[in-house]
């Protein structure tokens, strides 16, 4: 079966932003490498699942969003989520993984020291929303979520973010 | 401190990583079934080249050259390295390892397959006494969409059967090795052995890490079980 080199090659022009996200994901370039190698891997295999005339680059990102929660989401264990779906702040963090080989990226600022904190899934939020600049809608499909789940973790997200900002530079 | 000083902008004040070159160039390199044409510069380099041919010469007579890395050229030698590549990204990143057996899944699992790749099959080995049926995948190797069958044995080896289209495909005799009343190539590639036979216009792979020659006639009896009882089709 032959491939799609005008898919293919649409497909790789969104790569800087896939990787920029697979590193505040991962962290680690070696594991970011990995995780957007399979990324395209599976769009590739599923290139004609993919809808014309819609936006290649958020169905990218959702395939590298399940790709990451499918590989890293066993690995490491998340800060617990109550039942709402709010992150419980107050509870300590184990992380059960191995350390993770290959390269770690430095965080330089406060700021992606953090983001780093936060859970994956309301990093990700942040990151597509304001990094990106995905419409609320897109990033809602992406993370497979209501369009209000999405706003409510953007404000809690930010709100955390400053409460981690205020201790850093106090 | 006042809270406007713990404002930020995430887009402005987050630095971007952009992706290294070399990333890209291997997924470009996953994607391109055939090598590159070469050019005719490459002409003018000849007397460049015959001096690079006689220090690899001499380089490969010390047996240093163990790891050639090289993309091979010829298609089969291609795809089964990537059916190698495939069978270990499965061991390190699937879960192939802590499955149970799940041959009741093969029903459901064949028709989906079929519709996400265009390679079907008639009847497969669901797995026996010897050999467990643990799960099935689209795979998308050298190019093309295919299907993969992963099984278990008794000791714990993962043993994968893949099949993609690959109608140019020719199996040169010199590899062909007699097993029952087949006469499949056996090719080794790092650390894995490969079976490799043409069903119409698929080409089918069976691949382990089944390498020492005690391993290798299990590795027959492997084939033999799958080979009979495996019937794909494009379609």
């Amino acid at each position: 079966m032959a491939s799609d080199p005008d898919f293919e090659r649409e497909a790789l022009q969104h790569i800087d932003s896939l990787f920029n996200l697979a590193i505040y994901l991962t962290r680690n370039r070696e594991q970011a490498n990995d995780l957007i190698q399979e990324t395209y891997l599976r769009a590739f295999r599923f290139a004609h699942r993919f809808e014309r005339g819609t936006n290649l680059r958020a169905w990218l990102f959702q395939i590298l969003r399940n790709t990451f929660l499918t590989f890293y989401r066993l690995r490491v264990r998340e800060p617990a989520v109550a039942e709402d779906g709010v992150p419980d702040w107050d509870t300590p963090v184990f992380h059960d993984a191995p350390e993770p080989t290959g390269e770690q990226v430095e965080t330089h600022t406060d700021l992606e020291r953090a983001l780093a904190r936060l859970p994956a899934e309301f990093r990700l939020i942040l990151l597509l929303a304001e990094v990106e600049g995905l419409p609320l809608e897109e990033v809602a499909r992406i993370m497979d979520c209501p369009v209000g789940t999405v706003k409510s973790r953007i404000f809690r997200g930010k709100e955390r973010l400053r409460g981690l900002l205020k201790d850093y530079r106090q | 401190m006042s809270d406007t000083e713990f404002e930020f902008d995430l887009a402005k004040d987050l630095p971007r990583y952009q992706a290294p070159p070399e990333l890209r160039a291997a997924i470009r390199r996953a994607m391109s079934p055939e090598p590159r044409p070469r050019a005719w510069w490459w002409v003018g380099a000849l007397s460049a080249s015959a001096t690079a041919m006689v220090l690899t010469l001499f380089w490969a007579s010390l047996g240093t050259l163990t790891q050639w890395r090289a993309v091979p050229t010829d298609p089969l030698h291609r795809l089964s390295r990537a059916v190698v590549s495939e069978h270990a990204r499965n061991l390190i990143w699937g879960d192939l390892q802590g499955r149970e057996f799940r041959p009741h899944i093969v029903p459901a699992a064949l028709p989906w397959l079929r519709l996400e790749t265009g390679v079907g099959h008639r009847q497969a080995f669901i797995g026996d006494g010897q050999l467990g049926f643990v799960g099935g995948d689209p795979v998308y190797l050298d190019g093309r969409r295919g299907v993969a069958l992963h099984y278990k044995d008794y000791d714990g080896h993962s043993v994968s059967y893949l099949a993609v289209p690959a109608p140019g495909l020719t199996i040169p005799e010199d590899l062909r090795v007699p097993v029952g009343r087949y006469r499949p190539a056996l090719v080794r590639n790092d650390g894995f052995s490969v079976w490799v036979w043409k069903e119409g216009d698929l080409a089918c792979f069976l691949v382990a890490d089944l390498v020492s020659e005690s391993d290798l006639e299990r590795f027959k009896a492997y084939f033999l079980r799958i080979r009979e009882a495996t019937q794909p089709f494009i379609g």
